[in-house]
């Protein structure tokens, strides 16, 4: 399981921004940009959160310290126990991060990529290959494997992408926004992978704009507003609490309040 | 397991080696353009010279009854062609419009000077402006050829009659020239300064566009994200990424030097004068331990370059960073051709200019071995330095996730 504890992850400003007049943004203070201000959450093993914001409200920034490619000015992240910040070389083994921007070499092949990333991941070339023959198969990617990534659709991309982040058999599964720009067949299979990996026991995080996603797929829902989390509990809770039965507008009312306090 | 860098390498050189773009600047360039502009430029030069030299030259002589023995001269030889003009006076304005190449204006009291063993002077007119024309140097032979038949005549005159005695009265003190330089030497220090810096332009090239891709556009295609995330210490991914940008100089440098080396075997007899001896000078070995120190010329530049690379958020801004870089290298290439900068041990540290000294050297063979060591002990740490910083500048988010 994820433990997060209190959060934060503060941005240098850019002096020409620090200088400015203009300060529309309550998280830059000073010379720092609070990007996360001491969020708190947690996501069982075998269950998905979404994670839900408007742009800018901290969610990349969030799972890209879970994935530790970003190191946190503070707070505590716990993987199965596990300090995060510790030994990010063992835990970088646990943790598959996709999301909408992660891209591929253009000129590698979908096999040539998986094994690329399989092999800095320390597996041996037989394991390897029968793990990208079992995911090929199971994410309907048999007949674009040896081609160019390059030549390949949106949807054919983000395939190999998330193949790419299940290569090494990841316990826990980081998806940002992954989704966007894939037509309705496309996004359809990319979700059921996420339904798969529920079944399989593995904890996935699943940052979306979309609530129909987020009604199909998701145990628990975090809410992130300007680097701070606005509501941590189930789909049901975010319609009771705000008296509303569509996600869109229950989502609209758990973050409006604030929207409003901060003003 | 292998090591990580290994990994990184061997998967980096397969992207670099499948573009186009990599493939011509890197191979294509130094292995047919390279000779093809060799080639163009040398063939063009002797062509000019062949032209200047045997190109029918038109003129005009006013007064050839003052010294009719001249005019003849210039009538019977080859390459020359009397046309008429209207006067004197409008020599000027035939060659500047191309009509005749020279005119010789003969004065009247020439016959007389001549006769009376007095110096004649005779009017030259023709265009000095043009730099290739060779109207001055074929006209003047014709002068001395006809200024030796007559200083034979008079000493005959006045009892001097053996070539011995008329290169007595003529020259009574020659001055015998002994320099120490030998013909190598002279050649070496006039060209070795230029051709470094031709090597060390490849060595940049090569590195440039691997650097752009394996920096910037691991950022701009959205990889570097994912690679971040992969269980191997920063430093092995640095290491791996540096020695595919690095391969990518040494393959540039060691082809644009095999292309040149193969050249010259072919073409080197076909070359005469300083031409010939100017390119007899340079031989295999000079070649090879060129390429030897133009390796750790190509590691600082990879490391160099990868650092401003992984700086940039996409591959033009790379560009645009990185091609400042091109035009500073000039400076310390340039420092090595200013005189009085010799190799020594002041300058044996100095990167690039360096290896552009010791290269200098080398053409003019001079080199003193010795000071290999330092030019390499010093272009590998400063090396080193860089992928040191390059490493560190890979650990900071700023630089990494810039926006």
């Amino acid at each position: 399981m994820l433990q997060v504890t209190s959060l934060t992850k503060t941005f240098r400003l850019a002096r020409k921004k620090r200088d400015s007049a203009e300060r529309t943004d309550p998280r830059e203070r000073g010379r720092w940009f609070h990007a996360l201000d001491g969020v708190d959450l947690g996501v069982q093993r075998g269950q998905v959160l979404g994670l839900l914001g408007q742009n800018g409200a901290g969610k990349t920034t969030l799972l890209r310290i879970l994935s530790t490619s970003l190191k946190p000015a503070s707070g505590v992240v716990l993987c199965d126990g596990e300090d995060l910040t510790r030994d990010p070389l063992e835990i970088r083994k646990r943790i598959g991060f996709v999301s909408g921007n992660t891209g591929l070499y253009g000129r590698l092949t979908a096999r040539e990529m998986l094994r690329y990333y399989g092999r800095l991941h320390g597996m041996a070339t037989a394991a390897l290959d029968e793990r990208i023959g079992f995911l090929s198969r199971r994410l309907d990617m048999e007949r674009f494997l040896d081609q160019r990534n390059e030549t390949l659709s949106s949807g054919m991309r983000q395939k190999v992408s998330i193949a790419r982040a299940l290569v090494h058999d990841p316990e826990i599964l980081l998806f940002d926004e992954l989704t966007t720009g894939l037509d309705v067949a496309a996004a359809e299979s990319v979700l059921q992978v996420v339904t798969d990996c529920r079944g399989e026991g593995r904890t996935v995080l699943f940052s979306t704009h979309h609530m129909d996603e987020v009604d199909q797929l998701c145990d628990g829902v975090a809410i992130l507003h300007e680097g701070r989390l606005c509501f941590e509990g189930g789909v049901d809770a975010m319609r009771s609490e705000t008296g509303e039965s569509f996600l869109d507008k229950a989502f609209l009312k758990l973050i409006r309040p604030k929207t409003e306090e901060t003003q | 397991m292998k090591a990580g860098f290994r990994i990184v390498f061997f998967k980096e050189m397969r992207d670099i080696l499948r573009d186009r773009k990599t493939l011509l600047l890197m191979i294509v360039l130094p292995i047919v353009a390279v000779p093809l502009l060799l080639n163009l430029l040398i063939g063009f030069v002797m062509k000019q010279e062949e032209e200047a030299r045997t190109e029918v030259l038109e003129y005009v002589v006013f007064g050839a009854a003052h010294a009719p023995e001249l005019a003849k001269r210039f009538a019977a030889a080859d390459g020359f062609e009397q046309v008429s003009l209207g006067s004197a006076d409008e020599l000027a304005g035939a060659i500047r419009e191309d009509r005749i190449d020279f005119g010789l204006v003969i004065p009247e009291q020439a016959a007389a000077r001549l006769s009376d063993l007095e110096q004649a002077t005779i009017e030259f007119h023709y265009d000095n402006a043009s730099a290739s024309s060779k109207v001055e140097e074929r006209v003047g032979d014709m002068v001395e050829a006809f200024n030796e038949e007559l200083t034979a005549e008079r000493l005959a005159k006045l009892g001097v009659s053996s070539s011995r005695e008329r290169k007595a009265v003529l020259k009574p003190v020659r001055l015998e020239e002994k320099g120490t330089g030998d013909l190598r030497e002279v050649i070496g220090d006039q060209i070795g300064g230029m051709v470094p810096y031709f090597f060390i332009a490849f060595c940049f090239m090569g590195v440039v566009y691997p650097a752009i891709h394996l920096g910037a556009g691991e950022k701009e295609r959205g990889t570097l994200e994912t690679l971040l995330l992969a269980p191997i210490p920063r430093h092995q991914l640095v290491i791996g990424k540096f020695l595919a940008v690095f391969s990518g100089g040494i393959i540039a440098v060691l082809l644009n030097l095999a292309s040149v080396g193969t050249w010259l075997a072919i073409k080197a007899g076909e070359f005469r004068g300083v031409l010939g001896s100017l390119i007899g000078a340079i031989d295999t070995l000079d070649l090879v331990l060129l390429a030897l120190m133009l390796i750790p010329v190509a590691a600082m530049f990879a490391a160099l370059l990868l650092s401003v690379s992984i700086f940039a958020r996409n591959s033009p801004e790379a560009s645009t960073l990185i091609s400042p870089f091109g035009i500073v290298l000039i400076v310390p290439a340039v420092l090595a051709l200013l005189p009085g900068v010799e190799l020594n041990w002041f300058w044996a540290w100095v990167p690039v200019t360096n290896v552009s000294l010791a290269m200098k050297e080398l053409l003019k063979g001079t080199m003193d071995y010795s000071m290999l060591l330092a030019i390499f002990a010093s272009s590998t740490l400063i090396a080193v330095g860089l992928l040191f910083f390059c490493a560190k500048w890979f650990n900071r988010e700023s630089v990494l996730f810039r926006v």
